[in-house]
């Protein structure tokens, strides 16, 4: 087992604390990590349904947006392999190591009892985001699982290997790099803290892009950012109250977005 | 040696807890003894506050450490969580949601009640760790004892 050096217990968890590099470049670097994963969930969503309009397989933009959002759980492979290129490349830029942006040396039992706390601390997100989709959406399955069908395969990989690289990319770029380069600039970590969840969320807007009377559907954009959003924030407490530990909630993140894959697949959702 | 975040953690998790028996009292449904003459898990939701303020004494005395607030924390958020969100919730969420109006008063008070049990669970974590690590030192500076001196 490794030992970490405890903080003092009069050091506020939100500094940085031993084995955590100290931030090397400013807030550029997060602006251009979280406006390429936008620009690339955008960006591969219209560009797919272009393909499809070109190739004459529907009929109008909004048919054939309705009819990529089935394969959003795939096509999220690009917007993190994107992402992990990007963080690459600030990390040769910086001299970083990706094992860096993780914090402090966590041993395995570490991170198997740190997830089981990240789940459980999870569960009041859970009971939210379930009364806002009764309350919107009823009975109904939420639409960003109802549009999913993709043929098993595709299922196979969305199960798999998206999970896994969703981890190694989403909660890295969001807590890793976005958020200390923001506390460094503004000050103040609760401030930083709450700016992140609020863009984190946003983001989910992006995806899966649906139509709704001839446009987006802003009503249900607004949704999948508020019913993403209380989970965004508990993760975020999480990473301050683990010492800036991202390796238990990565671990349950992967647990939590893969059951929901998995029983998406076996058609056990809806 | 007390722990400032701590402090601040528990007055917050205290702070929630009369903001969601205030709730309680507006709402008036699932309330039980001193405001009626049942005794049930209101009532004994009510022993949390002689509990934090023996914790902090005790706590400010030496006499208990962040182990005993991970677990006062932790319970606080498994019994809050059973009573409102368990599969056999004597309150759940539909009793908060439907005794509102207009209704978004009502998704506030249960906006409230999730960031409460959150805070006791994010709070419970950091305490788990304190604790954790608070061993860790103790063994590292602990003398050894017996084990290789020479005779």
């Amino acid at each position: 087992m490794r030992a970490t050096t405890p903080p003092s217990a009069e050091q506020p968890a939100v500094r940085p604390q031993p084995g955590v590099p100290t931030v090397a470049t400013g807030v550029g670097a997060a602006v251009v990590l979280v406006g390429t994963r936008v620009a690339l969930w955008l960006g591969v969503q219209l560009g797919l349904a272009g393909l499809l309009v070109l190739a004459g397989v529907t009929a109008t933009g909004g048919q054939v947006l309705d009819r990529m959002a089935g394969w959003w759980m795939v096509y999220a492979a690009l917007v993190d392999l994107g992402t992990l290129a990007v963080i690459g490349w600030l990390l040769r830029r910086d001299h970083g190591s990706y094992r860096g942006l993780l914090g402090p040396p966590t041993t395995a039992w570490q991170v198997a009892l740190g997830a089981v706390g990240v789940l459980a601390a999870s569960v009041p997100a859970v009971v939210f985001s379930a009364e806002l989709t009764g309350a919107v959406y009823g009975q109904a399955t939420p639409p960003m699982f109802a549009v999913v069908e993709v043929p098993p395969l595709a299922s196979v990989l969305g199960v798999l290997v998206v999970p896994l690289l969703a981890e190694l990319a989403e909660p890295v770029a969001y807590l890793g790099v976005v958020l200390p380069r923001l506390e460094e600039r503004l000050g103040r970590p609760w401030l930083a803290a709450t700016i992140v969840v609020v863009v984190w969320a946003a983001e989910h807007a992006c995806y899966p892009l649906l139509t709704s009377g001839g446009g987006v559907d802003l009503e249900f954009a607004a949704y999948r950012a508020g019913s993403v959003l209380p989970f965004l924030a508990t993760w975020t407490a999480l990473y301050y109250a683990l010492g800036r530990r991202l390796l238990p909630i990565m671990a349950a993140r992967w647990v939590f977005n893969g059951a929901t894959a998995a029983a998406l697949a076996l058609g056990l959702v809806g | 040696m007390h722990d400032r975040i701590l402090y601040r953690l528990t007055w917050l998790a205290a702070a929630m807890s009369l903001g969601h028996h205030l709730d309680h009292l507006i709402r008036h449904n699932a309330v039980g003894w001193p405001l009626t003459d049942q005794v049930n898990a209101f009532t004994l939701s009510l022993l949390v506050y002689p509990i934090i303020i023996t914790g902090l004494l005790a706590y400010r005395a030496g006499r208990v450490g962040p182990g005993f607030w991970a677990l006062v924390s932790g319970g606080g958020a498994g019994f809050v969580s059973a009573v409102h969100f368990g599969p056999a919730a004597v309150e759940p969420p539909e009793l908060i949601l439907d005794h509102y109006q207009p209704p978004v008063l009502g998704w506030l008070a249960f906006g409230w009640l999730v960031t409460f049990v959150t805070v006791l669970a994010v709070t419970s974590v950091y305490e788990t760790r304190l604790w954790w690590q608070q061993r860790q030192a103790q063994r590292v500076t602990r003398p050894p004892t017996g084990v290789g001196i020479p005779r």
